[in-house]
C-alpha cells in the first residue's frame, strides 16, 4: 500500500505541474489587464505601462512563469495585486468559511441523501420512492442562486431567523459565524443531496438483489439489520465516490452560493480575482483547489480499504 | 465609466436635486441624530485599493473620504468650499498663481499637526499618481510651501477647474502626513472624522470615530462645513450581488445599501422600515465612437449613426419604467450651470431612412460596425442590443461583441479592435472631468481643431457666468462631430434604514453627521 500511495503522490505532483502550466497560460492568454482595471477610466497608456512594470507584468511570459514557479516551489504563491497581501494569506483567511460551509453542506446533504436514497430503494416503485426520486430530480434542476434568494426572502427577510448575507461583524464568535452559514449550507446541502439520493438508491438496488442479502433475510435477521449492516456497507463505495467529489467541489468554492450570500470564501475570492485579473490570486487559488481535489480523491481511494476489505492496492 | 468592484458606479451631479429632496423631508429628523452605535453599509463590492489618490474608483472615494480630507470640497450646490484650506484661495490677476492658506490646529490621526510641508508632499504625490493630478503636472503646474500654513500653486496657463480637481473625492487630492507617503500606501492616516481600523478583504472595512477630529465651524452643507462622527464605527461591507443588497436592506441587516437595481424600487418603497432613495438624475449612459480608424473615422458616418438612434427605445430596454430615466438632449440637467440645448436637434432623431441616406452619401458600404459591450452593468448590454437594431434598420451591418469589463477596458485601448462601445458616467460638477473623451488620448481618440478651439475657450474662462454658454459651444461640437453619443439620463437607487438618522443622500454617500436610532 505504501508503494501505491507513493505512486499516487508522484502522480499528484505531475498533475499539479500540468495544472500550474495550464492555469498560468490561461490567465495570461485571457484578455484584460489588472493595471488598467486598477487605475480606472482616467488612466493613460503610460500610467498603465508604469503599473504593469511595478508588478513585473511587462516581462516576457516565460520569465514570469519561471519566476512564479520558483516561488511556488518555495511555498510562496505570490502577492495579490489588489489585496496587497500574500496569496497564501488571502487563501488562509478564506479557508474557514469555505471549510465550515463544506462541512455543514455535506452534513445536510448526507442527512437528506442517505436516508432518502435507502428508503427509495427499499420501497422501490412505491409512492415514497416516487416522491424521493421526484425531489431528487427537482433538487438537481434548481439553480442555486434562485433557491438561495428564495430561502433568503422567507427565512431572513420574512421570518428574520437568519442574516441575509456576510460572515458576521468584526470580532464575532464562531457560533455567530456558523449562524451566517445556515442558509447557504441549506442551499448547497439540499441541492447536493439530490445526487446522493440517486446514487444511494441505484447502488442499494444493485445490492438488495444479491444472493447474500437473500441469505441474510433467510437467517431471520431483522430487516433493518439486513439493510443497514449488510446492504448499505456494500453499496457505499459508489456513494462514497460521489460524496468525495462533492466535498472536493465544495472545498474549491461554491462560487454562486458564496456570491449570493456574500460569503468571503474561496469561490468568491476566485471570482473577484478573475473579474479583476488578479493573476497571482487566480493562479495560486486554482493550484490549491487542484491540490485539494487530487488529495480528496486519494483519500477516497484509501477509504475504500476501510469499507471494503476485498479492495487491495 | 470609472472602475470599481470591480467597477464602481458613477456619481452624479444630482446633488442639487438631492439637496432639495432632503429639504423636503427625506432627511429623517430635525433633531440631532443620536451618538454611538455601528452602521452596516452595503457597498457594491470590495474596493480595489484604499489609496484614494491611486484610483478614480468611486467605491474607494466613498469609503476613504471619511478618513482623508482635501483642501477644498463641495457644498450642496456644488460650490467650492474650504475644508483643510482656511478659506478660498487668492488667485493672481493672470490666473497663474494660486495662494492657499491652511487651517491651523488640524491634527492627523497620528496626533501630528498638519503643516504646509505635509500638504505640499501630498499634492506632489497626487500630481505623480492621480490621473487628474498628473494632467495638472503635465501642464507645468508646481506647488510649494509659503510658510508653515500656506501653499502656492504656480501654473503655466490658468486652470479654472483647479479647485474642483482638488475637491473631487475620486482620484482624491487627499492630505496625508508626509512621512506616510509611500507607494503603495501602508498606513491610512488622514485628518477625517473617522480613522481606518481594519480591512478584511471581501468581509469589511472598519472605520472608527476620530475623537480628536478638528471640525470646521460652519454649518454642514453638502460635503462642506461641520463634520461630526456620531457613529462609533462604520462597517463598509462588500455585497457584490445587487439582489442580496436589496434583501439585506429589507431584512434590516444593512443600514444603508448602495446602487440597487431600479426594479426593486417598489419593494423597498412599500417597506415601512426602509426608505428608497431615488436620485434624479444619477448619470448618463453613452456610446463612444472610434474616430481614429474603421468606418466611423468619417464624421459623416458618425452623424448617420446618431440620426439612426431612438433613445426612448434604448432607455426602455435598459431601464424599463420611464420613472427611472429621462430622455434629454442637454448634456447637463436643468438647473445646472452647464444646461444647454445647443446641437440637441440632432439628438433622438431615430429616423432610419434619413440615417440610411446620410450613410450612403458618406460612402458607407457594408463594413460591419463592431459594437463592444459588457454585462457588467446589464443596461450597457441591453442598450447595445437595441442600438444595433436601430442601426440595422438604417442599413448598417453590425457585429455585437459581448465581453467582460476587464476585456473591454483592454480592447478599447486598441483602435483596430472596435468601432463603438457602451459605458456610462456620472454628472460631475466640472464638465471637462467626464467623459474622458473630452480630454486627449482617451479611447475614441477624438482630436479635431473644432474640439480644441471650443475646449480651449471653455478651459480658459474662470468666470462661472461665462462658462455656461461656452460649454454650450463644446456640446454643439460634440453633436456635430459625434465622438460620443449621450443616450439619456438615468436615475440611481439607494436605500437607508429609517433608523439611520441625519443621512443626506450624496453622490458619494457619506456618514458623518449621521447616527443610529437605538
Amino acid at each position: 500500500m505504501i508503494k501505491y500511495v507513493a505512486r499516487r503522490v508522484l502522480g499528484m505532483a505531475a498533475v499539479l505541474f500540468i495544472v500550474a502550466i495550464l492555469v498560468f497560460m490561461i490567465t495570461r492568454l485571457a484578455p484584460g489587464d489588472p493595471a488598467a482595471i486598477m487605475l480606472g477610466d482616467q488612466a493613460t497608456a503610460d500610467d498603465i505601462a508604469s503599473l504593469r512594470a511595478v508588478y513585473g507584468l511587462n516581462k516576457p511570459i516565460a520569465t514570469q512563469f519561471f519566476l512564479w514557479l520558483g516561488q511556488v516551489l518555495h511555498g510562496n504563491l505570490g502577492q495579490s495585486i489588489f489585496l496587497q497581501r500574500p496569496v497564501t494569506q488571502a487563501l488562509w483567511e478564506r479557508a474557514e468559511p469555505t471549510g465550515l460551509l463544506t462541512l455543514l453542506s455535506l452534513s445536510i446533504a448526507l442527512l437528506i441523501g442517505l436516508p432518502c436514497g435507502i428508503t427509495s430503494a427499499v420501497f422501490r416503485g412505491k409512492w415514497i420512492d416516487q416522491v424521493f426520486t421526484g425531489v431528487a430530480m427537482v433538487g438537481a434542476s434548481i439553480p442555486s442562486f434562485w433557491f438561495g434568494l428564495i430561502l433568503m426572502q422567507i427565512f431572513a427577510v420574512g421570518l428574520g431567523w437568519f442574516p441575509v448575507a456576510g460572515y458576521g461583524d468584526p470580532g464575532v464568535g464562531l457560533m455567530v459565524r456558523v449562524h451566517h452559514l445556515i442558509l447557504p449550507s441549506t442551499v448547497l446541502g439540499v441541492l447536493n443531496s439530490a445526487l446522493i439520493i440517486r446514487f444511494t438508491r441505484a447502488s442499494m438496488l444493485d445490492v438488495l438483489g444479491d444472493d447474500y442479502i437473500r441469505t441474510a433475510r433467510a437467517t431471520g435477521l431483522p430487516e433493518y439489520r439486513v439493510i443497514l449492516k449488510h446492504a448499505l456497507r456494500n453499496a457505499l463505495i459508489p456513494v462514497l465516490t460521489v460524496i468525495g467529489l462533492t466535498a472536493a467541489l465544495l472545498l474549491g468554492g461554491a462560487v454562486v452560493t458564496e456570491t449570493v450570500f456574500g460569503l468571503p470564501g474561496i469561490g468568491n475570492l476566485v471570482v473577484s480575482a478573475v473579474l479583476r485579473r488578479d493573476y497571482p490570486v487566480i493562479q495560486g487559488a486554482l493550484l490549491v483547489i487542484a491540490a485539494m481535489y487530487v488529495m480528496v480523491n486519494l483519500a477516497i481511494d484509501l477509504a475504500y480499504l476501510v469499507i471494503d476489505p476485498r479492495v487491495k492496492y | 465609466m470609472s472602475s470599481g468592484r470591480s467597477f464602481p458606479v458613477l456619481r452624479p451631479l444630482t446633488f442639487v436635486v438631492l439637496a432639495v429632496l432632503t429639504m423636503l423631508g427625506s432627511r429623517s429628523a430635525d433633531a440631532a441624530p443620536p451618538k454611538g452605535g455601528v452602521a452596516n453599509l452595503a457597498m457594491i463590492g470590495e474596493p480595489q485599493s484604499l489609496d484614494p489618490m491611486s484610483t478614480t474608483a468611486d467605491l474607494t472615494a466613498t469609503i476613504m473620504q471619511h478618513v482623508y480630507e482635501s483642501l477644498y470640497t463641495f457644498d450642496s450646490q456644488w460650490n467650492i468650499r474650504p475644508m483643510l484650506a482656511d478659506k478660498l484661495p487668492k488667485i493672481s490677476a493672470d490666473g497663474l498663481t494660486v495662494d492657499i492658506p491652511l487651517r491651523k490646529g488640524v491634527k492627523f490621526h497620528n496626533g501630528k499637526e498638519m503643516k504646509s510641508d505635509d500638504v505640499v508632499a501630498s499634492l506632489k504625490r497626487w500630481m505623480e499618481v492621480a490621473p487628474r493630478g498628473k494632467a495638472l503636472a503635465k501642464n507645468g503646474a508646481t506647488v510649494e510651501a509659503k510658510g508653515p500654513l500656506a501653499i502656492e500653486f504656480k501654473l503655466k496657463t490658468p486652470v479654472p477647474s483647479l479647485l474642483a480637481h482638488l475637491a473631487m473625492p475620486s482620484g482624491f487630492a487627499a492630505i496625508m502626513p508626509k512621512e506616510t507617503l509611500v507607494t503603495p500606501l501602508k498606513d491610512y492616516i488622514g485628518t477625517g472624522p473617522y480613522k481606518f481600523k481594519e480591512r478584511k478583504p471581501d468581509q469589511y472595512v472598519v472605520l472608527v470615530r476620530n475623537t480628536a477630529y478638528s471640525a470646521r465651524s460652519e454649518a454642514a452643507n453638502g460635503y462642506a462645513g461641520k463634520r461630526e462622527a456620531l457613529l462609533d464605527e462604520l462597517h463598509f461591507v462588500p455585497v457584490p450581488n445587487a439582489n442580496t443588497r436589496v434583501e439585506g436592506s429589507l431584512s434590516g441587516q444593512y443600514d444603508f445599501a448602495d446602487v440597487l437595481p431600479v426594479e426593486s424600487f417598489s419593494r423597498l418603497d412599500k417597506q415601512e422600515k426602509v426608505e428608497a432613495l431615488l436620485t434624479k438624475p444619477f448619470g448618463f449612459p453613452y456610446v463612444v465612437l472610434n474616430t481614429k480608424s474603421g468606418p466611423l473615422a468619417k464624421k459623416e458616418v458618425r452623424q448617420a449613426i446618431l440620426a439612426a438612434l431612438n433613445m426612448n427605445e434604448m432607455m426602455t430596454a435598459g431601464f424599463g419604467d420611464p420613472k427611472f430615466f429621462s430622455v434629454e438632449g442637454n448634456h447637463y440637467p436643468k438647473g445646472s450651470l452647464y444646461y444647454s440645448m445647443a446641437g440637441a436637434d440632432h439628438y433622438n432623431v431615430g429616423d432610419p431612412k434619413k440615417a440610411a441616406a446620410m450613410a450612403a452619401a458618406a460612402g458607407y458600404k457594408d463594413t460591419p460596425i463592431r459594437i463592444m459591450t459588457s454585462k457588467q452593468y446589464e443596461f450597457h448590454y441591453r442598450i447595445a442590443l437595441v442600438m444595433a437594431e436601430d442601426l440595422k434598420k438604417a442599413g448598417f451591418k453590425t457585429d455585437i461583441q459581448v465581453v467582460d469589463w476587464a476585456t473591454l477596458v483592454q480592447r478599447r485601448a486598441d483602435p483596430a479592435l472596435w468601432d463603438m462601445f457602451t459605458t456610462h458616467s456620472p454628472f460631475l460638477p466640472e464638465p471637462t472631468l467626464t467623459p474622458p473623451q473630452l480630454g486627449d488620448d482617451a479611447p475614441g481618440w477624438w482630436k479635431t481643431p473644432a474640439k480644441d478651439e471650443a475646449l480651449k475657450a471653455f478651459n480658459a474662462e474662470s468666470d462661472l457666468k461665462k462658462r455656461g454658454p461656452l460649454w454650450g459651444k463644446v456640446q454643439e461640437v460634440v453633436y456635430d462631430e459625434v465622438p460620443y453619443i449621450k443616450v439619456a439620463n438615468f436615475n440611481g437607487l439607494t436605500a437607508r434604514s429609517k433608523k439611520l438618522e441625519g443621512y443626506t443622500p450624496m453622490p458619494w454617500p457619506s456618514f458623518w453627521n449621521t447616527g443610529i436610532k437605538k
